[in-house]
Parts: structure tokens; C-alpha cells; sequence
């Protein structure tokens, strides 16, 4: 594997640990923190992989504005001590199962992927503007559909965030 | 490894996938299941980056941009649903909350 | 075209005109009844009598085939057959049907129009049926004929429908000679099994061909429906009560032809009865025995109808017995002269009764020779044959040829031969009862003559007595047989047998000690009593026994109905009613209980709570890859 390979799955895995770390924080705002920080070492394995425009839109959009407003909503629940001893509680139990499931999920892909060997190769950098020309050129429709969706949830969003009448 | 980075990516893809479900398992509160249907979707977005990377495809990179979409777009609608469900229940605790007609 | 086909024509006459007025739409007159029954009964006769020549003159042994039915390997072939003794037989029966039709034009003349109609109708087809069975080539044809006859028997003595008495009697005649009529048939269907043909020329060398035992049986059968038809012991009963019908219907039925078909039966089927000695043996014992019962009983009898019943029943057996001694051809001459002697009787006394209103007690006759002249010397000439006055009446040369033919067979011969001397006492008795009663005269009788139908007939069949009285020995010839004759003074000893019968006529008749006791009689009068004791054995249990199955008397109504319903009632309530929840349906109502309670508890999937959706997808999730990863497995 070429070093750039290696650097790249290196961020991987540094990724992992950020977003295992994220899901057991009792605080929101501190799993919201490790959420970006793996985001951050995935957008920098994207690089290394030579996806360039990926990299550059998941620091943008993904963590930046994405979980930024995860993070202005935050910003206006209540999340004092007694929230996070009860979700220090909560977390203290019951994760046994779902470790169990997880591990029944993960082991036949891993030896099913494992077994399937023969993707050698250097990661080859893809340009932005073959990216252009993919987006603007055969997947158009898709690119418009998905702008569809888009203003669909700000819709939905406005309409379901919405105070209601007299509050 | 021989075989490449492929696999490697696509373990990891699959890897930060659990996790994310394993977070959606274990938590209780309704932001913190957001937050980890986050993480779950950094799963298929690393998997399809290393794919076109290794082919050299920017198809990889396009779906990446979807799943973006796909994640901006349920993660407005998730938080409404959060800002919703706070003012009108008690609690935040998925278990408890059952209905949406609150 | 054979002559034989003559024979087709033979019964057809009488039977068209039963079909005519039995059957017939259109209304007739009484004129036309009578025209329709008059032809129907003298057509036969005049069809059969070029038969009977043409069967004089040599070749007499044709078949005339009707048609033929192939039921699997076995042939039935339907034909009439013209031998020697149908012809003699034949002739009689259609020359005493008309007489006797041709009389009853006069003595119904008072029945009113629906009723002659039926009555002439009914004559026509026993006439019809008679000479169905006398010409029948096969047993099919030959049971047919016998059974209509039994049937026309069973209406014409029912004649009188108004009478209980009448039609009980009728039921009393169909019952008995249809228990016969059972052995009968029994006895021609084994014989088809053995032969495989209906043929009589088939089933006569087939019955002699079978093995002993069966032969036996068969001829055992056959005796038995000879017995019930011919109203000999023990089947005897029917005959005295059937007397209950007119006159006519008494002198042809059940006095010259119909009883006497039993005679004629064992007569055709003599080769296989005389294959079985036991079974002649029987016959001949029977035959006597029968006829000293007959004439013992008709000494006594008060009604003139009724001893001339037990008259038939005496001769019949004389007919037996000589059937029994292997002697087939003198029976049918004793049957010739019998059915003329008889019939004479019968149409006499119904004249000379017709005179007294109607009566039919012997006393009816008082003064007969002044009142009715014509009729009652008939009556004498017919009481004199009977009585087999020697050597100018028919009646006894053939009677003299049976107890020759008794001596004749040996040292039991001997035996038979005296019952049968003994009972030709006590003919000749009870034949001139009636006769010396006739001469008793009560006041001034007016002399009167009946009418042409009446009389001609009566003068026709007196006058036959004494013409046949030279043809009988001839008669027997033709039948292929030689008369028998015993030793002289056997034949002088039978010959004294009717002047002491007279005698005690006589004795019985002006002396009063004797007449009285005679009227006393009861036990003889009734035939000893036997009908009773059948009604007892048989009849009451059998009524009994419908009763009780009709829900009478304390029995469940109709049983053998009710008991399969009883059983198939049991037979649900074990078996269905158990069921009648239907596990297997009360199965299914369970099985969509359960599911509705699985999906209850299936809702509790919808829990609502976004982890127990996410295990759920996770779990599938693992699935699929476990899935997939074994396909990579090779």
C-alpha cells in the first residue's frame, strides 16, 4: 500500500475511535465534539485518498454546518448535572446487547471482506472537475431531486419547529 | 496487506457504521440517537470515497455528496422533531416518548 | 310358413279382447261387451280345432318360435310348442272356454255394464293365459301363463267387490298358490341352471341328465307348485272358500281347467318325475290320499258350490295318482273327461240355483227335475260321469283305467288301488246327493226353460259326456299309451264302486236319521278342520306380526324402517355429535384466535421506541451479512 493508502486508513481508524468516543459521552456537547473530530480526521484521509473535493465539502457542510446546528439546538436545552447523571446512569446498563449484535454485525463483514482480497492498487486521485462533469453532466436529475429534498426538509423543519399560536 | 486499501476503508466504513448503530442501541435520549444516525452515516460516505478512489471514479465522490444532502436534510428535520417533542413532553427519553401526537 | 304358426293365433283372440274391454278407452255397450267376449272366447276354439286335426294326422311335434333373448352364454328362447299333449289339452281348454263364456252371457246378464265388462274382461284373459301355458314351448312362457292365471283368480273370485267374504277368499286363493308358485319357480329356474336353455325340449333331457340329488330337489318343486295350484293336500284350502265367486267363474277356473293345471304340469314334466322315484312315490300318495279327503269332505258339504269344489279337489288327486303311478296319458284323459264332467256340473247347478235366488245350498236343487228340466238332467248326466257309471259315461273309463293303472303297480299299487276304490265310493255318493235331492219336489214347481246361451252350452257338454266316453282309449293312444287294464274281476269290483256309492246316496238323502246326521257333520263338512288350523299356525301369527310392525299392539311402527333411522341416530350421537364442535373446525376458529393474538402480540413490536426499531434493523442487518458472507463460502 502506497503511503498515502496508509495515511488514509490510519484516519480511518483514528476516525473510529473519535465516533466510538462520541456515542458514550453523557454530555451532548462533548459527543457533539468528538463527532467533528472524527469528521475532521475523515475528511483528512479523504485527501490522502485524493478526493480532494470530498474532503474540502466535509469540512465545510459536514462539520461545519451540520453540526453546527446541532449545536445551536443544543445551545437551548437544558443539559445541567442531573441530565448528565441520568444518562450516566442510562449508559451504565444495557450495553451489552447491543455490543453483542454489533459484533455478530461486524465479524461476517469483516471475514467476508477479508476473504475478498485481490483491490490492490495506489488510491488514485479523482479531480474536482471530473466531479463537475459528473454532477452537472449524467447525474443532473439526481443532483435536482436532491435539491428537492433539501428545500423539502427546510420546509418540514420550519413547519415542525414552529411555535405554535399563543406559546 | 496486500490487498490494498479497499478493504481496509471498507472495514472502517463498516466499522464507524456500527458504532453509529451501537450508539443508536445503547442511548435513551432523543439527541443523542441524532447524533449517532450521524455517525452512521459516515460509514457509507468513507466506504464510497475509498471505492471511487480506487477506481478512479468520481461517481464515489457524487454519492458522497448525496449522503450529505441526505444527512443535512435529516438531521433539520430530526432537530424540529427534537425541538417539538421537548416543548410538549416531559421528557426527552425515546423510551418513554411513544407518540408524536403530543 | 309352418302351420305351427297357427299357434300364435291361438291365445291372441281371448287376449285381444281383454285388452279390448280391460283396457280400452271407449265406453261400450252391453250388446258389444258381450260380442267382444263371445268372439274372444270361440276364436281360440276355432283356431285350435284345425290344429288338433291337423295334429291327428301325424306330425305333431312342432315348435313355433316367438323370439329369442341372448342373455350372456345363455339362450332364452321363447316359443309355443304343439305336441300331442297340448293339443288334446288345448282343445279341451278352448272348446269349455267358450261354453263357458258363451253361458256367461246369460247368467250376468243382470250385472250392470261396468262390472260385466270387467268380468268378461278378466274371463278373456285367464283364457288367454290358460293357453299361454298349455301351448308354452318354454318355461318362461309356461310360468307367465301360470301366474295369470293365478292372477285372473285371485280378481274373478274378488269378483263381488262389495263382499269381504269374497275378497278375502280371492286373497286366501292368490296367498296359498303363491307359496307354490314359489316352489315352482324354483324348480324351472333350476332347471335352466342345469340346461342353459328355456326350451321344454331342452329342460326335460337336462332335468333327466342331472345329478340325483338335484334332480330330486327339482322334481320336489315341481310337485310342490303342481300341489298349491291344483289344490291338493296341504295346499287345499283355497279352493272351497274360492267358491265365492259366480258360478262361471267356478265351472271354468276352478273346476276345468285352473286346478287342473297341475296335473297338466307334472304331465310335461313327467320324464323328470319319473326319474325320481321318491318323488312319484310322493306324488301317488298324495293323489290318493287327496282324493278320498275330497270326496269324505264333500259327502258332508251343505253348499252344492262347495261339494263340487271338494269334488275338483278329489278328482284332481285321482289325476295325481296316476301321475304318481307313471301313468301321465291316462291323467289327461281323466283331466279331458273331468273338465268336461265338471264344468257341465257347475253350469247345471248355477242354473237351477239361479232359479232359487241365488242360494247355493244343496237344497236348492228340491224339485229341479220339474223346474228346470233341461238343466237338471244335464246335472244328472254330469253327476253319472262323475260318479263313473260303467261303460256309457266317459268318466269311467278313465277312472277305471287309474285304479287299473293302481292295481297294476305292485303290492303298494294295491294299497293305493283301495284308497282310490274307496274314495269312487264316496264320489258316487256326493255325486248323487244333489241328484236325489232334485227329485224331492215341495209344492207345484213351474217348468221353465233358460236361455240360448244357457242352454246350449249345457247340452253341448252333456252331450260330450257321452260322446268322449268311446274317444278315451283313443286319447290315451294318441298321448303315446296303452289303457291300462287290470284283471277282470279288479274291473267288475270298480265297476260295482259307483252303484254302492249311489246306494248310500240315496241311504243319505231320504233317511232322516242319516241326513241329519250328515247336517251335523261339522268336522267333515269343513275339511277337518284344516283350514282352521292354518289360520291359527299361519295366518294369525303373520297378522300378528303386521300389526305389531304397524305400531299396533304396543310394537314400534314399521321397525324395520325405524331401526336404521334408530341406528343412524346412534351412530351420530357417538360419532358426529363429538365432532359436531368440529375440532377440526373449532381448529381453525383456534388457529385464527391464535393469530389474532400473535398479531396482539406483534403489535407489541410497535413499540414506539426508536431502539427496539433500530435492534429490529440491526438484527436483519446481521442477517443479510451473514447471508452474504456464506456465499462467499466455496
Amino acid at each position: 500500500m502506497s503511503g498515502a493508502a496508509i495515511f488514509a486508513v490510519w484516519a480511518g481508524a483514528v476516525a473510529l475511535v473519535a465516533m466510538a468516543l462520541a456515542v458514550t459521552r453523557p454530555n451532548v456537547v462533548h459527543a457533539l465534539i468528538w463527532v467533528v473530530a472524527g469528521l475532521l480526521s475523515l475528511a483528512s484521509g479523504f485527501f490522502a485518498l485524493g478526493a480532494g473535493f470530498a474532503g474540502a465539502v466535509q469540512i465545510l457542510i459536514y462539520a461545519g454546518a451540520i453540526i453546527a446546528v446541532f449545536v445551536f439546538v443544543v445551545m437551548t436545552i437544558d443539559s445541567g448535572p442531573a441530565a448528565m447523571a441520568a444518562e450516566r446512569a442510562r449508559l451504565a446498563t444495557g450495553w451489552k446487547g447491543p455490543l453483542a449484535l454489533v459484533l455478530l454485525v461486524l465479524a461476517p463483514a469483516v471475514l467476508g471482506l477479508a476473504g475478498a482480497g485481490g483491490a490492490g492498487g495506489a488510491p488514485q486521485p479523482v479531480p474536482a472537475r471530473d466531479l463537475g462533469v459528473l454532477l452537472f453532466g449524467p447525474w443532473a436529475v439526481a443532483v435536482e431531486l436532491a435539491s428537492a429534498m433539501l428545500i423539502a426538509a427546510l420546509l418540514g423543519a420550519r413547519h415542525l419547529a414552529r411555535r405554535e399560536g399563543g406559546e | 496487506m496486500t490487498s490494498g486499501f479497499l478493504i481496509a476503508a471498507l472495514v472502517l466504513a463498516t466499522g464507524l457504521f456500527l458504532v453509529g448503530l451501537f450508539g443508536l442501541l445503547i442511548r435513551r435520549g432523543v439527541l443523542f440517537q441524532i447524533v449517532s444516525l450521524e455517525v452512521m452515516l459516515t460509514g457509507p460516505a468513507l466506504a464510497f470515497v475509498a471505492a471511487g478512489a480506487h477506481h478512479g471514479d468520481p461517481g464515489g465522490q457524487g454519492m458522497f455528496v448525496f449522503v450529505l444532502v441526505l444527512a443535512a436534510s435529516e438531521v433539520a428535520l430530526g432537530l424540529a422533531l427534537y425541538l417539538r417533542l421537548s416543548r410538549h413532553a416531559d421528557t426527552t427519553d425515546s423510551d418513554t416518548v411513544r407518540e408524536l401526537r403530543q | 310358413m309352418t302351420p305351427y304358426l297357427a299357434l300364435l293365433l291361438v291365445p291372441m283372440p281371448a287376449m285381444g279382447a281383454f285388452l279390448l274391454l280391460g283396457l280400452g278407452p271407449a265406453q261400450f255397450e252391453r250388446r258389444a261387451i258381450q260380442t267382444i267376449a263371445l268372439l274372444g272366447a270361440v276364436a281360440p276354439a276355432v283356431v285350435m280345432l284345425p290344429l288338433g286335426a291337423y295334429c291327428l294326422t301325424g306330425t305333431c311335434d312342432g315348435v313355433q318360435p316367438i323370439f329369442d333373448l341372448t342373455v350372456g352364454d345363455a339362450v332364452v328362447a321363447l316359443a309355443l310348442m304343439l305336441d300331442p299333449l297340448s293339443a288334446i289339452v288345448g282343445v279341451t281348454v278352448t272348446l269349455i272356454g267358450a261354453c263357458v263364456i258363451g253361458y256367461s252371457i246369460d247368467y250376468m246378464a243382470k250385472a250392470d255394464v261396468a262390472d260385466l265388462r270387467r268380468y268378461f274382461a278378466l274371463m278373456n284373459l285367464f283364457l288367454a293365459s290358460m293357453l299361454c301355458m298349455v301351448l308354452a314351448g318354454d318355461s318362461i312362457v309356461f310360468f307367465l301363463g301360470w301366474e295369470l292365471m293365478g292372477l285372473c283368480s285371485f280378481f274373478l273370485i274378488a269378483y263381488h267387490v262389495t263382499s269381504p267374504r269374497a275378497i278375502a277368499a280371492g286373497r286366501k286363493a292368490f296367498v296359498i298358490t303363491r307359496v307354490a308358485d314359489a316352489f315352482l319357480l324354483a324348480g324351472l329356474l333350476l332347471l335352466f341352471i342345469e340346461a342353459g336353455n328355456v326350451r321344454l325340449d331342452v329342460l326335460i333331457p337336462a332335468g333327466i341328465a342331472t345329478e340325483e340329488v338335484r334332480r330330486g330337489l327339482i322334481a320336489f318343486l315341481l310337485l310342490g307348485g303342481a300341489l298349491g295350484k291344483s289344490a291338493q293336500l296341504p295346499f287345499h284350502t283355497w279352493l272351497p272358500s274360492a267358491m265365492a265367486g259366480p258360478t262361471p267363474v267356478s265351472a271354468l277356473l276352478h273346476s276345468a281347467t285352473m286346478v287342473a293345471a297341475g296335473a297338466y304340469l307334472l304331465a310335461r314334466f313327467a320324464p323328470i318325475m319319473e326319474s325320481v322315484p321318491l318323488a312319484m312315490a310322493v306324488t301317488a300318495v298324495m293323489g290318493a290320499a287327496t282324493a278320498l279327503f275330497g270326496a269324505a269332505s264333500a259327502v258332508f258339504q251343505k253348499d252344492i258350490k262347495r261339494l263340487l269344489a271338494y269334488s275338483s279337489i278329489s278328482q284332481i288327486g285321482f289325476m295325481l295318482l296316476a301321475l304318481g303311478l307313471g301313468q301321465p296319458e291316462v291323467a289327461i284323459a281323466h283331466f279331458v273327461v273331468h273338465a268336461i264332467f265338471k264344468s257341465l256340473l257347475f253350469l247345471a247347478a248355477g242354473d237351477i240355483t239361479q232359479i232359487a235366488r241365488g242360494t247355493t245350498d244343496i237344497s236348492a236343487m228340491r224339485g229341479a227335475l220339474w223346474s228346470r228340466p233341461l238343466a237338471y238332467l244335464a246335472f244328472v248326466a254330469g253327476a253319472a260321469s262323475l260318479a263313473g257309471i260303467p261303460l256309457i259315461t266317459a268318466g269311467w273309463f278313465s277312472k277305471e283305467a287309474i285304479l287299473s293303472a293302481a292295481w297294476l303297480a305292485g303290492p303298494f299299487g294295491v294299497v293305493l288301488w283301495g284308497v282310490a276304490l274307496a274314495s269312487a265310493v264316496l264320489t258316487a255318493t256326493y255325486a248323487f246327493r244333489p241328484v236325489f235331492t232334485g227329485l224331492t219336489r215341495i209344492g207345484r214347481p213351474k217348468a221353465s226353460l233358460g236361455g240360448l246361451f244357457t242352454n246350449l252350452p249345457i247340452l253341448f257338454l252333456a252331450a260330450g259326456t257321452f260322446a268322449v266316453a268311446p274317444l278315451v282309449e283313443p286319447i290315451m293312444n294318441f298321448l303315446g299309451a296303452e289303457m291300462p287294464h287290470g284283471p277282470k274281476a279288479v274291473e267288475l269290483v270298480g265297476a260295482a264302486a259307483p252303484f254302492i256309492g249311489l246306494g248310500l246316496a240315496a241311504a243319505l238323502t231320504f233317511v232322516p236319521t242319516l241326513s241329519m246326521r250328515v247336517a251335523r257333520a261339522r268336522r267333515m263338512r269343513s275339511g277337518i278342520r284344516i283350514d282352521s288350523i292354518y289360520q291359527v299356525i299361519f295366518v294369525q301369527p303373520f297378522v300378528g306380526l303386521v300389526r305389531w310392525l304397524n305400531g299396533e299392539k304396543g310394537g314400534i311402527a314399521d321397525p324395520v324402517g325405524t331401526l336404521p333411522i334408530l341406528g343412524a341416530e346412534r351412530l351420530a350421537a357417538a360419532v358426529i355429535r363429538p365432532f359436531a364442535h368440529d375440532p377440526v373446525d373449532r381448529g381453525w376458529a383456534g388457529f385464527s384466535a391464535g393469530m389474532v393474538r400473535a398479531w396482539g402480540a406483534g403489535r407489541r413490536m410497535q413499540s414506539g421506541r426508536v431502539r427496539d426499531y433500530v435492534l429490529a434493523l440491526g438484527l436483519g442487518l446481521a442477517a443479510f451479512l451473514l447471508i452474504a458472507w456464506g456465499t462467499t463460502w466455496r
